[in-house]
């Protein structure tokens, strides 16, 4: 059984329903979350956080609903890493990453620094004495410290430069901790994520391995992010003419921007099966992939 | 529109960026490239007069206005109406209780534009924001959707020069795709100057006109786009491209 997963969660703000009827299971080899800037993903890894409650599902820690966990485990297993600017910038590094360990175990910081790459003797500066790929890894040991068996990460690496970024993938690669992977970085979860889902207005709009579902989408907005990713020297990213800046309230909310729209779409598609491991809500799945 | 010369940004005697020369014409994108802490985004702050605490030397002149010996006065009418800077993160820059919608009315009038619901609504679909969240408040909004709220904001008011540090970095690649085309539009037929900060190379190659290469504060390699990208001089711009995924 897995650590944690979510049954058919609905989450909002102010009674408002923001992410629809999500199941999602954090499974081996890491999990990553894909999809449109404002689709829901941050709010689901608050969710797994323990920090949003569901308006209605579960998310299950182990045996039993995360809201009936018992705190101290939960955070010892589970543990977030936020983006750098999230780190206190009146604290010294050392402190910084002190802070998660029980008192008797504050020794351990030169370990946790040297850990993620970083020279011990860094614990005395403040973070903006450190570049920016520096403090992503104070914040990985600070996540470190406890000893965690998951991450959940969201965009760890988007502010970063691409040789720093290279090298922080390379330690979160190296890393025992499971992890729950946001990122816009198709090439990231790639690397970092066996299985992904992929979001759409709140909805998971496709799911399966990571490999296959980049090499072969089965829902058009998949397929349009793989396409729109830009190459070295390539053409300027296109508009699609369809801009049309508010999902579908009814049927499928893909289908105002989706190219391969049909009457059927005023109807809702469902999450199913669609190939072997893999799922899709789309009714031209079967087109999709081709 | 930006004209820079033998610009020097310095604390305490340490020099952070050192700029010989930057032009970005009308209709023009120039985009600066390079590893974090390299000077990058200190040399976009510097253009608009942004870094009190530090000691620059140079000459700086955006849409006219030499930005290092003008008075508050002048600058406070040049950022923002005529040069409006796009942050990374916008979020925490934005007034926590007001709301987006007061926000962009209040700018817009500040600067003498028309701030009807429609145009306001207009520069919010222009980059695929639903313009009901005019009525949220900027903590109730995603990361990507406050840094596309931000070029809203500079498209709305009209502005003749976009500095923008890392715009893009919190979009899913085919919001990217939109939000860049809307920009390459304001580029060809308003003659918008865009001065572009960015880790992406592979966006940069595809619609920078020239790039700036910074390593340690100083500028390293630069030339037309196409050049440099595909024939790199410089070991650390081959680098760059090397880490491309
Ligand atoms: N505190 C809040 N109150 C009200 N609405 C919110 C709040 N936080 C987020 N939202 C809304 O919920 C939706 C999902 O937001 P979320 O931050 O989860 O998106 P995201 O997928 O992480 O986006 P991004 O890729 O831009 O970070 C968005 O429409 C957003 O405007
Ligand atoms: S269901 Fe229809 S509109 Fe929706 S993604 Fe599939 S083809 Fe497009
Ligand atoms: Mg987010």
């Amino acid at each position: 059984m897995t650590m944690l997963r979510a049954e058919r969660v609905t989450l909002g703000y102010g009674g408002r329903p923001v992410v629809h009827d999500v199941s999602l299971d954090l499974t081996e080899g890491g999990v990553g979350l894909i999809g449109e800037s404002g689709s829901g993903k941050t709010t689901l890894a608050r969710a797994f956080l323990g920090l949003l409650k569901p308006m209605s599902g579960d998310i299950w820690y182990g045996e039993r609903p995360l809201r009936e966990a018992d705190r101290r485990r939960f955070r010892k297993d589970v543990q977030p890493v936020f983006q750098a600017e999230a780190l206190d910038p009146r604290m010294r590094i050392g402190a910084s990453v002190a802070e998660g360990l029980p008192r008797h175990e504050r020794g351990r910081v030169a370990e946790l620094l040297e850990q993620v790459g970083l020279d011990p003797a860094l614990a005395g500066r403040r973070p903006h004495q450190l570049s920016g790929g520096q403090r992503q890894r104070v914040v990985i040991a600070r996540a470190l410290a406890v000893g965690p068996r998951l991450l959940i990460l969201d965009e760890p690496t988007s502010a970063l430069d691409v040789t720093v970024q290279a090298r922080i993938l390379d330690l979160l690669a190296g890393l025992d901790a499971e992890r729950l992977l946001i990122t816009h970085n198709l090439a990231v979860v790639r690397r970092l994520c066996r299985t992904s889902y992929v979001l759409f207005a709140g909805r998971v709009v496709e799911s399966g391995p990571t490999a296959e579902l980049l090499a072969r989408p089965a829902h058009p907005y998949t397929r349009a992010l793989r396409d729109a990713v830009p190459r070295l020297g390539g053409p300027p990213p296109e508009a699609s003419g369809r801009t049309e800046a508010v999902p579908a309230a009814t049927g499928c909310p893909y289908r105002l921007r989706c190219p391969l729209a049909v009457a059927e779409c005023e109807r809702a598609p469902e999450l199913r099966e669609v190939a072997d491991g893999r799922r899709a809500a789309c009714h031209r799945a079967a087109d999709v992939l081709g | 529109m930006i004209e820079v010369r033998e610009l020097r940004v310095s604390y305490g005697g340490r020099v952070v960026a050192d700029v010989p020369e930057l032009d970005v014409g009308a209709g023009e994108c120039v985009a600066i490239v390079g590893e974090s802490g390299s000077g990058k985004s200190t040399t976009l702050l510097a253009l608009l007069g942004l870094l009190p605490d530090a000691e620059v030397s140079g000459r700086v002149t955006v849409c006219g206005v030499d930005v290092l010996t003008a008075p508050p006065r002048r600058l406070r009418e040049l950022r923002g109406a005529r040069a409006a800077l796009v942050i990374q993160s916008p979020q925490a820059a934005l007034a926590p209780s007001t709301r987006l919608g007061v926000l962009m009315r209040r700018a817009l009038r500040l600067h003498g534009r028309e701030a009807t619901d429609a145009a306001m609504a207009e520069a919010m679909r222009a980059v695929l924001l639903d313009p009901e969240l005019l009525r949220r408040y900027p903590h109730e909004i995603s990361g990507g959707q406050a840094q596309r709220f931000a070029i809203a904001l500079a498209i709305a008011l009209g502005a003749e020069v976009v500095l923008a540090d890392e715009p893009t970095s919190a979009l899913d690649v085919t919001v990217q795709a939109e939000v860049v085309a809307v920009l390459r539009g304001l580029l060809t037929e308003r003659g918008l100057a865009l001065l572009l900060v960015s880790h992406d190379l592979a966006l940069v190659s595809t619609i920078a006109d020239r790039v700036l290469v910074m390593k340690d504060g100083a500028v390293v390699e630069s030339g037309p786009a196409a050049t440099v990208l595909a024939t790199p001089a410089h070991p650390y711009t081959r680098e760059l491209l090397e880490a491309l995924p």
